[in-house]
């Protein structure tokens, strides 16, 4: 069975459906991660050594919590947090159950990412700041981050990109989305023009999103 | 005024541990521009990074204006660190933020009202003459005007002591002086104390009342410029001052000298006298100049001559006793043949 574009125009509806599910899963856990994210990416890099609020036992127990939960494989991720999922959005199945797994994965991958941009930033400058008698949270604010928005900027381009590609796990409960049409249809039942259409939807959202990315963090840089 | 005790900074490696600064003591006067000199690795760059606690030392005090900064933590180390600015070899100014945007960034740090920060930006930038460039990103500025926005951020604040560290190893030597010109004005005008940092002989001479040379974490020289210029005590003081005023004589020419070969030094006004004119006509000896300058150094001549006198010993005697006499140093390099 080969690319039928009579069974595309059939499944257009559910095509819709599934879209509409991806970017509600990764709207959400984005968003989720960014908030979460980015004040413990910001955490871990100052209160690492040599910086203004160096602080040994924070910096490493954070780091361990992330790294614990970064080395779960995200489909057990996705089973182990049912009870969590329960607690907080009342059911286990469907997209917004999906997204709690898919923002407890994007935080500490999210976080790591801000973490490094922040590292990327000439040390000089930062302490050029506490020489001027900045408070931490006037650095954080007025040197951190916007020295390093640019390869945040970046770093959330390479989120979301992830989160598509792990949205496609969440039809293990029921979270839909196009990766999971792809997968019921195109790969359980031999769906080529699913697989052939999602497949295309996929790589067209990916471009997108990386051409945006790259274009928005060209454009805020000052350079 | 600053007062340096004692001052260790010792660093843990995995190695073990180095020593940064080795019991380092310096008073520097309120007003002074102060000058500390010495090779990669000497421990100045430590030192000045003591100043203002961006390094911790591991022993000894340091007072600025009547306060143990190594006594001060968190808010109150903050509050001293808004009188001590500092600028840097490399500017280190916020890349993503205007030249406006990086000196209010200092007035903030300071809690100044709001609507009091945009005339001191432009008052700040009028001083380093920029003002034409208030909106403008730093990558669109020269070196030099790196440096002068990183000039006008440190002063934000009125500090009493500025602290510079290697500020125009970075810069060709024209905009080297004009920065120099510039710290010079700000320290007359405002009466800031400057410390400074640097391997370049040049920018001590040029704007330093007095200096300290250093070496594996000491001082082992520390003296007003002129007298450190005009009478070195260390190898590495002389060497340091080579790189500025050197008398090198070629071997060759070195080689045809029949006569006693002696190196004349005049120190302040004595060097505008006529002494060395007066004593060849006095002592009827034969005068001939092998090598030479006059350095103003603190606006103060300092003159250096190499010269081959012939005559008969005791008439080259007598005008070596005449010179020293009428204030030169005499030294004889080598003796007639």
């Amino acid at each position: 069975m080969g690319f039928e574009f009579s069974r595309m125009i059939e499944l257009m509806p559910e095509i819709w459906v599934a879209f509409g599910q991806t970017l509600y899963m990764i709207g959400i856990s984005l968003a989720v991660a960014i908030i979460l994210g980015l004040p413990l990416g910001v955490l871990l890099f100052v209160t690492d050594r040599g910086l203004f609020l160096e602080n040994r036992i924070i910096q490493s127990s954070f780091g361990f919590v992330i790294n614990m939960v970064r080395s779960i494989p995200f489909i057990i991720l996705l089973v182990a947090l049912i009870p969590l999922t329960d607690l907080i959005v009342g059911r286990t199945i469907g997209p917004a159950a999906a997204s709690v797994s898919l923002s407890v994965a994007a935080i500490p991958f999210f976080a790591r990412i801000v973490e490094s941009a922040l590292r990327e930033i000439d040390k000089g400058v930062i302490e050029a700041a506490v020489a001027v008698g900045a408070t931490p949270w006037m650095i954080i604010k007025d040197v951190l981050l916007p020295e390093a928005k640019t390869s945040i900027v970046q770093g959330v381009t390479l989120t979301i990109i992830s989160l598509v590609a792990y949205s496609a796990m969440a039809g293990v409960v029921g979270g839909g989305g196009i990766g999971d049409l792809a997968i019921r249809f195109g790969y359980y039942r031999y769906d080529n023009t699913i697989m052939i259409v999602t497949v295309v939807i996929l790589i067209i959202l990916v471009q997108l999103i990386q051409q945006i990315g790259d274009w928005t963090s060209k454009a805020i840089d000052k350079r | 005024m600053i007062e340096i005790k004692d001052l260790s900074k010792v660093y843990q490696t995995k190695k073990g541990s180095v020593s940064g600064v080795d019991r380092v003591s310096l008073t520097i006067a309120e007003g002074n521009i102060f000058g500390i000199v010495g090779y990669s690795g000497a421990g100045k760059s430590s030192l000045i990074r003591c100043l203002n606690l961006l390094e911790k030392p591991t022993s000894g005090q340091i007072e600025v204006n009547g306060v143990d900064l190594t006594k001060l933590k968190g808010p109150q180390l903050r509050k001293a660190r808004l009188k001590i600015g500092m600028i840097f070899q490399h500017f280190h100014l916020i890349s993503q933020k205007t030249v406006a945007e990086n000196i209010a960034f200092a007035l903030r740090a300071a809690g100044t009202p709001r609507n009091e920060i945009e005339d001191r930006v432009t008052e700040l930038l009028e001083m380093v003459s920029l003002a034409d460039k208030k909106d403008v990103f730093p990558a669109q500025l020269s070196g030099g005007q790196k440096q002068r926005v990183g000039i006008a951020r440190a002063l934000a604040n009125n500090p009493s002591v500025l602290l510079c560290d290697e500020a125009t190893s970075a810069l060709d030597p024209n905009t080297t002086l004009s920065i120099l010109r510039l710290l010079k004005k700000i320290n007359r005008e405002l009466n800031i104390t400057i410390v400074l940092i640097t391997h370049e002989m040049n920018v001590v001479k040029e704007i330093c009342d007095r200096m300290a040379i250093m070496q594996d974490g000491k001082v082992i020289e520390e003296g007003s410029v002129y007298d450190i210029f005009s009478n070195p005590q260390t190898p590495l003081a002389e060497e340091f001052i080579k790189s500025v005023v050197s008398f090198d004589i070629p071997e060759a020419i070195l080689n045809e000298c029949r006569g006693r070969i002696l190196k004349v030094l005049f120190r302040g006004h004595v060097a505008g006298e006529g002494v060395i004119t007066d004593t060849i006509q006095q002592f009827n000896i034969k005068g001939n100049f092998l090598h030479g300058s006059i350095e103003y150094i603190q606006e103060r001549p300092l003159g250096i001559f190499l010269m081959e006198v012939q005559g008969n010993h005791k008439a080259i005697n007598k005008a070596v006793s005449y010179m020293e006499e009428r204030g030169a140093q005499v030294e004889v390099i080598r003796n007639g043949l």
